[in-house]
């Protein structure tokens, strides 16, 4: 019985150390997590869309968009960030589009963990700066192996078909949900 | 549609052991013979399905509301340590050869990676509770069949005349290698 | 455990001749998963070094109050509280790296390298012989690390440290970096350092043979003489 006792109380006392010390260091930890996340999506804003100065996030529980202005404090288009699941796990992407959502300005990938040498790709010029001033409407679409005819469609990389297939899955939703929002006159 | 995908990317596309690294260590250290290969396999299947209710109910509807996140990694390992404590008692109870088949191998489980990795992606990834039940399956048939093979392979190495040095793990990761990169060519499957 | 054991091979034991990876065989998934480059190997090394040298101090210095039936589940909880501490440090000091390890700092957990030492040895050590096992091993762990990321780093995308160092006329085996590449890089490294130590055994054993020989003979030939 005595036995029993100094067992439960071992733990307990280990759980509450633990627990004490993990909320202490979350409490120093989160709030500079969270300005390393906000700081990345601000730099990434300004990638996607160049020639933007200002930023507004637009209040929408849905999907995470913001405004973008340029320097004269003009709506210049939107930037959306969407995630979804790729090859090996989820994929973040930002999309920057113009005011009507018809095109895209350019992506960023936020977050991966595609395969390295060959999902991890679609991090690289080549294949992003695909996506730059391409149509969006109607939805972008991927080939494979062949020539590109249409303004809206992008070259899958050669062994990470499902990787790049992903990519342009997440940034047609992402935009789909856009749209939708301004239907709903959020923006 | 959606849960085969699932299924079917876990147990043979993005083999647990195979592509994404987890649980190597009974890889190696329990597939020299085809029984017990199957053993663990099925108890490791078993143990990732409770697993993947239990942490979803935890992760889904305690550590999230509450904002408790970071506590995720020693409330899940702890979970699974006393699941896989509680399962064992309760083989024993019920069934003594199914007890004999898988007994020895439960407590191995619980430092078994693939677990917790497996309960770690299941909250990145987002799943729903069906979702996380059919992840689980897919993990641990695609574990289970991992070892079989490679157990396969070994009996018949124990017939051929490897050089010494390698011997135990060397070889068995250079054939791990092969098997791996067999495996790749199902990527084009999904 | 022998107190005859000086301090310092507390230390040096765990660089080569209980080698986590090369000798232990512990610790494989993150030594295969995140050994694409050299800097994530020295990162994932010096997180795990970090929880090993904290939990081992923690558990060595409270060893006689834990109870024996409860030990593992108090092992667990107290690596599983360093390893969040890790992970949330990286994340909020180095989001590069933490972000290209990805899941693999919290899975710093079940890496039997880490609860095995809580087991062996710090359980039964002063807290001073557990710091330099713990510091010893996470060394060890570090150079199988680093030896691997170089490696894959410098044939599967000729860089090293993110610097060219083979020419561009070097096509990169990309098969090296994907996973059946680190099987394969593992498997082979381990075997020759194995046949490494063979060889220098057979060579230190056929000269203690050769020694006995020729003492052999001397004596052979005093004997004849007489």
């Amino acid at each position: 019985m005595n036995n029993v006792i100094k067992m439960i109380l071992t733990l307990t006392v280990i759980g509450i150390f633990s627990g004490g010390l993990l909320s202490e260091v979350s409490n120093w930890a989160t709030p500079k997590i969270k300005k390393n996340q906000k700081a990345e999506i601000e730099k990434a804003i300004f990638v996607v869309h160049p020639n933007g100065k200002y930023y507004e996030v637009v209040q929408n529980n849905k999907v995470e968009i913001y405004k973008v202005f340029d320097a004269e404090k003009n709506l210049i288009g939107y930037t959306i960030v969407n995630s979804g699941n790729g090859f090996q796990g989820k994929i973040k992407i930002m999309t920057g589009v113009n005011i009507k959502l018809n095109k895209i300005t350019s992506i960023e990938i936020l977050e991966q963990v595609e395969t390295p040498g060959l999902g991890t790709k679609i991090t690289e010029e080549p294949f992003k700066n695909q996506f730059q001033e391409i149509t969006a409407l109607p939805n972008i679409i991927w080939v494979k192996g062949k020539s590109l005819e249409q303004s809206n469609e992008i070259q899958t990389i050669t062994g990470a078909t499902i990787s790049s297939k992903s990519v342009v899955e997440i940034v047609n939703a992402g935009i789909e949900k856009a749209r939708e929002s301004k239907n709903r006159g959020l923006l | 549609m959606d849960l085969l995908i699932i299924f079917i990317s876990a147990a043979i596309v993005n083999n647990f052991v195979l592509s994404l690294f987890l649980g190597i260590c009974p890889f190696i250290g329990v597939s020299n013979k085809t029984s017990s290969a199957l053993s663990m396999g099925m108890a490791t299947t078993f143990v990732m399905v409770l697993t993947a209710i239990v942490s979803w109910l935890l992760y889904f509807l305690l550590l999230v509301p509450f904002k408790l996140e970071f506590l995720q990694i020693p409330s899940f390992i702890l979970v699974i340590a006393s699941l896989v404590q509680f399962v064992e008692m309760v083989i024993k109870k019920v069934s003594q050869p199914i007890y004999r088949a898988l007994g020895i191998f439960l407590p191995l489980i619980t430092t078994n990676c693939a677990i917790l990795g497996f309960a770690l992606l299941l909250s990145m990834r987002e799943y729903t509770l069906i979702q996380s039940i059919i992840f689980g399956l897919g993990a641990g048939v695609g574990f289970t069949v991992a070892l079989l093979i490679m157990s396969g392979i070994r009996e018949e190495l124990e017939l051929t005349d490897v050089p010494k040095a390698f011997r135990g793990a060397p070889i068995t990761l250079i054939i791990a290698g092969l098997l791996a990169l067999a495996f790749m060519g199902f990527a084009g499957m999904i | 455990m022998k107190k005859n054991k000086t301090l310092s091979y507390e230390f040096i034991k765990g660089l080569w001749e209980i080698n986590p990876i090369f000798k232990q065989v512990l610790g494989m998934c993150p030594t295969l998963a995140v050994t694409v480059s050299v800097m994530n190997g020295l990162a994932m090394a010096l997180a795990t070094t970090f929880v090993l040298v904290f939990s081992s101090l923690l558990i060595s210095s409270f060893r006689k109050l834990i109870p024996n039936q409860v030990r593992i589940a108090a092992f667990i909880v107290v690596i599983a509280t360093f390893v969040t501490i890790a992970d949330l440090v990286m994340k909020a000091k180095f989001p590069e790296l933490s972000k290209a390890l990805g899941p693999f700092v919290p899975l710093i957990v079940v890496n039997c390298l880490i609860l095995g030492r809580q087991e062996v040895f710090a359980s039964k050590n002063n807290p001073l012989r557990s710091l330099l096992d713990a510091l010893g091993n996470g060394a060890g762990f570090l150079i199988a690390l680093v030896i691997m990321g170089g490696i894959r780093e410098i044939i599967g995308s000729r860089t090293l440290m993110g610097y060219s160092v083979l020419p561009n006329s070097f096509e990169p085996w990309l098969i090296i970096i994907l996973p059946a590449g680190a099987f394969l890089t593992l498997g082979l490294l381990m075997g020759f350092a194995n046949l490494y130590v063979e060889r220098k055994k057979r060579i230190e054993l056929e000269a203690g043979i050769a020694k006995y020989k020729a003492a052999k003979n001397t004596l052979d030939i005093k004997l004849g003489e007489k």
